[in-house]
């Protein structure tokens, strides 16, 4: 799958953004990273423009939902936002913060690959 | 279900290449790796570790210049969870034991542990939560025993695993 995607992982766990940026570059996509929410808004408000963002829920300084509130306040309303984590109660908070999907931790590629061709076929159209 | 890697063909030793350094080598890699296999399998049957490790086997093989990934995704985890169960300890071992802060700890332990596939470890941490709902130091330092011994255990295998891995590409390119 050819991929010219860009994607921002906000992740404050070492184990889990290894992991979760090699599986991303394995779509090809190029990856940014991210510690925590506070560091996902700003680089909203620097301007950078991603095709998707995967974002866990528990983090210092800033949480997963709560910058996921703040960016679609900002009017990032078509990047795909993908809430990730180990909370089984996480869905509700990361789809009524605006995210478009939740996948529990561990992700999958058989997960996170159709995902991507959704995102790759909707920037073609 | 988990299936080994075979190990290489190697050619019967004849007059002409026996005892030779090549074949040596080779044999020595063969034998490295059946002990690799050997290690793994034995890691997916007692359960502790499960099909994500083997996804994060199957991202290496397929990931060309990705070799070594695995052993970066392990050292990270072993250092990772050394230092949450230490801090956990420490909390645990104040006159005061702030629960929230042992919450957050075994939620980031379970979260690496189950992005790793160190399945027991996982399951662990999982049986840990009651003991901090419940505001119970006893039933708390229980569950971190618990913990790190399933640790302690992971942490070995991955040790080998690496040594070993180590050891067969020290016989040479395949």
């Amino acid at each position: 799958m050819a991929s010219s995607l860009k994607a921002l992982l906000v992740e404050d766990t070492a184990v889990d953004r290894m992991v979760l940026s090699f599986m991303l570059r394995k779509f090809h996509c190029e990856v940014i990273l991210a510690k925590n929410g506070k560091e996902d808004v700003d680089m909203f408000l620097e301007g950078n423009k991603f095709d998707i963002v995967v974002c866990d829920k528990d983090m210092p300084i800033m949480t997963g939902p709560e910058a996921i509130k703040k960016i679609r306040a900002m009017g990032a309303t078509d990047v795909k936002i993908v809430g990730v984590s180990a909370d089984d109660n996480a869905m509700e908070a990361f789809m009524s913060a605006g995210a478009d999907d939740f996948v529990p931790k561990p992700m999958r590629l058989e997960v996170l690959g159709p995902m991507i061709q959704e995102v790759i076929n909707m920037k073609n159209n | 279900e988990f299936r080994p890697r075979p190990p290489p063909r190697v050619a019967p030793a004849d007059s002409r290449t026996s005892g030779s350094e090549p074949s040596r080598l080779a044999m020595a890699a063969a034998a490295l790796r059946a002990q690799l296999n050997a290690l793994l399998a034995n890691m997916f049957t007692t359960g502790m570790v499960d099909e994500q490790f083997q996804q994060l086997q199957s991202l290496q093989e397929d990931g060309g210049s990705a070799s070594g990934f695995v052993a970066e995704v392990a050292t990270l985890f072993i250092d990772d969870a050394d230092r949450i169960i230490a801090d956990i300890a420490a909390l645990l071992d104040q006159p005061v034991v702030d629960f929230d802060k042992v919450d957050a700890h075994v939620h980031q332990l379970k979260g690496s542990s189950s992005s790793v596939g160190a399945q027991k470890v996982k399951l662990a941490c999982m049986h840990f939560r009651q003991f901090y709902e419940a505001k119970s130091k006893e039933g708390c330092l229980m569950a971190l025993a618990l913990v790190r011994s399933e640790f302690c255990d992971v942490r070995n295998k991955f040790q080998t695993m690496m040594q070993l891995e180590q050891q067969i590409a020290a016989c040479g390119p395949k």
